[in-house]
């Protein structure tokens, strides 16, 4: 039976998973599954089969693995990304000597200080 | 001059294309706030499952975003940015809240060959009487207690791939594995949920398809 087919069914059934998951490396080895399913009634029954109960089982896991965070992580979240932003900008400032470089040329270098004064000015105002 | 800098940085925040050796601070936590905070449901329901406390569960994905946060410049704008925060939750979570457990998991002699999609396993009549089960009365607590149940670096390869719909080679960036071990964890993975699950689905009597 196995040897009227191009791809043995024992080929097939090992690799089923991949063609099933959509991880086969090329579409020449798509072609080579369908080809084999369409000559042979088993192997293409146990790919619907396992194709389905794949399907079921993920439905079942998503429409069991959606628990919502709770409010108070979403605002400890929030609360923790203004820390370390404002962290950031005391190191922002210790590095700004390296920034000072640019500054030595053309009309763009204008637009870096300003912004850097802006940072800086906030951390003075949270330092102090 | 601090009002006109302001407005011009919101509208470069709303550009796709970022420069992120120019971006000042409150430009890079906007963008964070925007694009990274919005996958924390998401990364609570993981972390569930792979703590199985509350508590843990929420400061492991605490945990996820401050190191996000901190690393968001090493992250290339354009890429896959639930993958690099799935990323940073599961090797917080493989080498800080893992390592205290001290549990022995399920990691040797794992088969990395092809031999490991067997057709035995489909063919055989228990394997097939188990899967024939209908398992539409099986509850939530049954699906979570299933999971909660699994090796770990099962239950982890299960949920990337079969609820987050990771591929393989996602999957092995996220663990820091290869995709074989991936592939095999995930299929020995799927098996023994689908056995347990079949066991709860007998437990409660919906056994339709015969006593074997």
């Amino acid at each position: 039976m196995n040897n009227l087919h191009s791809v043995p069914c024992d080929q097939i059934m090992q690799t089923l998973i991949l063609y099933i998951d959509h991880e086969l490396p090329s579409d020449q080895e798509y072609a080579l599954f369908q080809i084999h399913f369409q000559e042979c009634e088993p192997c293409k029954e146990m790919m619907l089969y396992e194709s389905e109960a794949l399907a079921f089982m993920k439905n079942l896991l998503r429409s069991t693995c959606n628990e919502q965070a709770p409010q108070d992580l979403h605002e400890r979240i929030r609360q923790q990304t203004e820390a370390l932003a404002g962290q950031s900008q005391v190191n922002f400032f210790s590095t700004s000597t390296t920034i000072t470089n640019f500054t030595f040329d053309g009309t763009t270098s204008i637009q870096v200080t300003q912004e850097f004064t802006h940072e800086i000015r906030h951390d003075f105002t949270e330092g102090e | 001059m601090g009002v006109a800098l302001a407005v011009m940085d919101a509208s470069n925040s709303e550009v796709a294309v970022v420069d992120r050796a120019l971006e000042s601070v409150a430009e890079k936590k906007a963008r964070f706030e925007r694009d990274a905070l919005q996958y924390t449901n998401q990364l609570y329901a993981a972390a569930l499952r792979y703590t199985k406390d509350q508590h843990d569960a929420q400061d492991l994905v605490q945990d996820t975003y401050a190191k996000a946060f901190v690393a968001f410049h090493q992250f290339e704008p354009g890429t896959n940015l639930k993958a690099w925060l799935y990323r940073i939750l599961t090797t917080t979570f493989i080498n800080t809240y893992r390592k205290d457990q001290r549990r022995p998991q399920i990691s040797d002699g794992e088969l990395e060959d092809w031999q490991i999609f067997d057709a035995a396993s489909h063919t055989s009549d228990q394997g097939r009487s188990a899967e024939d089960v209908a398992l539409d009365g099986i509850a939530d607590l049954d699906v979570r207690a299933a999971l909660a149940a699994m090796p770990d670096d099962f239950r982890m390869a299960v949920y990337l791939a079969d609820v987050e719909g990771f591929s393989y080679k996602e999957i092995a960036d996220i663990v820091g594995v290869p995709a074989g071990t991936v592939m095999s964890r995930l299929h020995r993975g799927r098996k023994l949920l689908r056995a347990s699950l079949a066991d709860y689905a007998k437990e409660r009597g919906f056994n339709r398809g015969g006593s074997k």
